[in-house]
């Protein structure tokens, strides 16, 4: 998928765990999981908010686009 | 709040039920089909007292009534498959799939395609009645309701076919 998820770098600079964001944005891991290894299809606003808030960033910090990748598989 | 009783295995015990007792009258109306046309005495025993029941246009018609009986009990198997398709996949915990959307507008189908058969038997009787004027009061039994069942199933069909949809947009959304 062209939309690269950068959650792990993120919680890397914060020194942050799967587990503790889990707990903080109300997210099970499972989810947060499937965002982080790029398996998701789409992401809500308010769990875009929830995790910004949490690691304080902007939305461009956790999102990207990378045309070099394939697209999405319906 | 209390979940209502499951009433699946009962509704499937009762498709099956019914797919058994509708095999059983087609094979009937096949045999009476049969008995007919090797003993022609049997049909005309039946009509015996009624005025013009001797003509062949009615035996005929007789026997047509009896074919589309039998394309009736195979519309009726078709409706009873596929909603056994659907409740089996009640039973298997993923109902919300395209495949019962297609079901349900195959039902709509078999449905609509079973009250043309009505149709066409009271075109039949109908027919028949002109040599046979006892029998022009016959009740076909046509009723709005199955109509009225088949443009619900169709709408039905649709809704599925949308909401399945929908729920494939959600899956992966976190």
């Amino acid at each position: 998928m062209a939309i690269v998820v950068r959650l792990d770098e993120k919680l890397h600079e914060r020194r942050m765990t799967l587990t503790e964001l889990s707990e903080r944005v109300d997210i099970t891991v499972a989810n947060l999981s499937i965002l982080k290894t790029g398996k998701a299809k789409a992401i809500r606003f308010s769990t875009l908010e929830a995790i910004c808030a949490v690691l304080d960033c902007q939305p461009g910090d956790l999102l990207a686009f990378d045309p070099t990748q394939p697209p999405q598989e319906e | 709040m209390t979940r209502p009783p499951n009433a699946l295995p009962l509704a499937r015990l009762l498709i099956r039920g019914l797919i058994v007792l509708n095999a059983l009258y087609a094979c009937a109306i096949g045999v009476l089909l049969v008995a007919t046309l090797i003993y022609p005495k049997l049909l005309f025993d039946a009509l015996v007292g009624l005025d013009g029941a001797d003509a062949w246009q009615v035996r005929a018609a007789l026997r047509a009534v009896v074919i589309v009986g039998i394309a009736g009990a195979y519309v009726v198997y078709r409706v009873l498959r596929e909603l056994l398709a659907i409740v089996d996949t009640v039973r298997d915990g993923d109902p919300f799939v395209a495949g019962n959307a297609r079901r349900l507008q195959a039902i709509a189908w078999w449905v609509l395609a079973g009250e043309g058969l009505r149709l066409l038997v009271g075109a039949i009787v109908l027919g028949a009645s002109r040599f046979v004027p006892a029998i022009d009061n016959i009740d076909v039994g046509f009723s709005f309701a199955p109509w009225l069942a088949v443009l619900l199933l169709f709408v039905l069909a649709r809704v599925f076919d949308e909401g399945t949809r929908m729920r494939a947009d959600l899956e992966g959304t976190v």
